[in-house]
């Protein structure tokens, strides 16, 4: 190993090392929670001299007050957090497609205005929103959850996509269109197994943001059956003596999905998202 | 098989026009060569004829047919593209088979159409494959057997080997042609390279900034170009170029090159004191002894390539090539004579860039 080597993996090293902690420590400290019984959580040490289980068995059997609908509130989030990333995907693709591909007039201003969404903060958004689905008498159902997650995810999405799509050369368009595809053929046959790994990534991101959601899954929803873990996991906190172990437990449940998703897919997600930002 | 005619074709993107009224007639079956330097506007017209570019004024018919308003699927071309543009998810096989699967042909005809295709290129060991698994020359070919599968009206080839490297070049430049004399479908195709036009075209067409500059046979664009431009365009190395005075002399006429050089013309065409510019090949110079009229010239350098010789030449204020066969006994720094054969000089005007004819 050169000299030169060894001080680029020390530099990397210097990031990546307070990177890692950063990140591990939190959840360590969850799975510390969720090991320890309810005495020995907080007694200090740096892991608990017995370590138990039974927090998980008390989660997945819902023997507590605060997850009484545990795994209803997991299919919820399951199910809204796969509702948006289908329907963002569809969106962000026919818009991508539409807009790269057929060069529609009118592309570029949907465009910019996509960019522009992200100028206002989601959180500025959200009593607009609450109003906006209570004028379409959404409220407390999980459509409302649905559609605003598709809103904040689609702009992100139409632009990623709408990159990626720029990468294919226009020949094989043209090319299509003489053996004799119309649009939608050339959509289905060639433009979608084409963008296969970008649509992966973004149909990832936008279920994750769904599943990761707070904010608006506590304002939209409110009936203990139809909100999501998430909140549900808010709402431990609104008691004074909350049970920190089954909080982290459930939290440790809860960030398993997506680490298995980001897992299965890790491939995707790093060419996916970069396609286009940088010349391969 | 079918003909090709466009009739004042223009093109404009906005307000600027880059073709500006072409007309010419394709016969059935030929193989028609488009040339131009970049930007001349040849592939322009070759994507009008496929109707993926709008056609801003004219007609472009094949057979009787006008299809200015008819889709690029209902012209019945095919079209072989630089890239190849060949779906990278399909093996070769789906590939070739692409635009017949989507005219919902029978399974059983979509595979002995790609399958006498494949046999035609020798692409049957690769049907399987997927085009990144290709090699440049055999990405080429599949793209071929794509357009040969449609047994379309007209093939439509826009710079097909400018991708490749020389040798391929050369190989996959004779194949093509050997494919046409098989098929004898009407081809058009595009390429800046006057080489590739010269060793494949039937006919050529020479364009230059959106207009044609000559349409003729290769030989004949090589032995009577119309103007200046197709006498540099055409032919390699480049014919020589001196600028002068033409001077008659009784029965003989020369032309006065700057200093004082007098370069013979025999009869030559044009008017005493006309400016004009005399054209000759490297190839139709000889070496003769110095001295007498032939024009003197002095070596600058001597380039053997083997076959040949090529010699550059300082004659007055100008360089000029000369091309033997052999191995002349000369060195840099030598005086010669240069022989000239009146019937092989080329005169144009110098304004207007036309040939002058007597």
């Amino acid at each position: 190993m050169k000299l030169r080597d060894v001080t680029r993996e020390a530099k990397l090293l210097l990031v990546g090392i307070p990177v890692a902690l950063w990140t591990l420590i939190p959840i360590y400290h969850m799975l510390l929670f969720a090991l320890s019984t309810k005495d020995e959580a907080f007694s200090g040490r740096l892991w608990p001299a017995h370590p138990t289980l039974s927090n998980f068995a008390l989660v997945f059997e819902q023997k507590n007050y605060w997850l009484n609908h545990f795994w209803l509130q997991l299919w919820n989030s399951l199910l809204i957090a796969v509702a948006v990333g289908a329907i963002t995907l569809f969106v962000a693709t026919g818009a991508a497609f539409a807009i790269s591909r057929l060069k529609v007039k009118g592309g570029r201003l949907v465009m910019n205005l996509a960019l522009f969404t992200y100028f206002i903060p989601a959180a500025f958004l959200a009593v607009p929103m609450y109003k906006a689905m209570g004028t379409y008498g959404l409220l407390n159902s999980q459509w409302a959850l649905i559609l605003a997650m598709i809103t904040l995810a689609s702009p992100y999405a139409i632009w990623v996509l709408k990159q990626a799509s720029d990468k294919l050369p226009v020949e094989l368009d043209e090319a299509a269109r003489i053996d004799g595809a119309s649009p939608l053929q050339l959509f289905r046959l060639v433009y979608v197994p084409l963008m296969t790994p970008s649509l992966v990534a973004v149909g990832t991101y936008a279920l994750l943001l769904a599943w990761n959601e707070y904010l608006y899954a506590f304002l939209l929803l409110s009936r203990d059956t139809d909100i999501t873990l998430a909140v549900a996991l808010g709402h431990f906190l609104s008691a004074d003596d909350s049970p920190w172990e089954l909080l982290m437990t459930t939290g440790f449940i809860y960030a398993l999905p997506p680490a298995a998703i980001y897992y299965a897919f890790k491939r995707y997600m790093v060419t996916g998202l970069t396609a286009g930002a940088v010349k391969s | 098989m079918a003909s090709v005619s466009f009739r004042g074709i223009e093109k404009a993107y906005g307000t600027t026009k880059v073709i500006h009224g072409i007309s010419f007639d394709i016969q059935d079956g030929e193989f028609m060569v488009l040339v131009g330097p970049s930007g001349c506007g040849k592939s322009t017209l070759l994507r009008m004829l496929a109707g993926l570019e709008e056609i801003t004024g004219g007609e472009i018919a094949i057979d009787t047919r006008v299809v200015n308003e008819v889709e690029s699927k209902d012209r019945d071309i095919a079209m072989v593209f630089q890239s190849y543009a060949l779906y990278p998810h399909m093996t070769v096989r789906d590939n070739m088979g692409f635009s017949l699967r989507l005219r919902k042909a029978p399974q059983s005809e979509i595979d002995r159409r790609v399958g006498d295709a494949a046999k035609i290129l020798d692409l049957d060991p690769y049907l399987h494959r997927f085009p990144r698994e290709l090699s440049g020359g055999q990405r080429q070919r599949v793209a071929m057997g794509r357009a040969i599968v449609r047994d379309p009206k007209v093939f439509l080839f826009d710079e097909p080997l400018s991708n490749l490297d020389a040798k391929l070049r050369v190989a996959m430049r004779a194949e093509i042609k050997a494919l046409h004399q098989r098929l004898k479908t009407t081809t058009v195709y595009v390429t800046h390279d006057q080489i590739e036009a010269m060793t494949m075209a039937d006919r050529i067409v020479v364009m230059h900034d959106g207009v044609i500059e000559q349409i003729g046979a290769p030989l004949e664009l090589y032995d009577h170009p119309d103007n200046l431009f197709v006498a540099q365009f055409i032919g390699s190395p480049a014919m020589n170029i001196v600028n002068g005075t033409l001077r008659r002399a009784g029965p003989a006429a020369y032309v006065e090159a700057a200093v004082g050089v007098r370069w013979p013309v025999g009869a030559g065409a044009g008017v005493d004191g006309e400016a004009v510019a005399l054209g000759v090949r490297p190839e139709h110079l000889g070496i003769t002894v110095p001295g007498g009229d032939a024009v003197s010239a002095e070596i600058i350098v001597v380039e053997p390539t083997g076959a040949e010789t090529e010699l550059v030449l300082q004659v007055g204020g100008e360089k000029v090539l000369l091309v033997t066969h052999g191995r002349p006994e000369v060195r840099p720094g030598d005086r010669i004579g240069l022989a000239l054969d009146p019937a092989r000089l080329h005169l144009f005007d110098r304004t207007s860039g036309r040939r002058l004819t007597s």
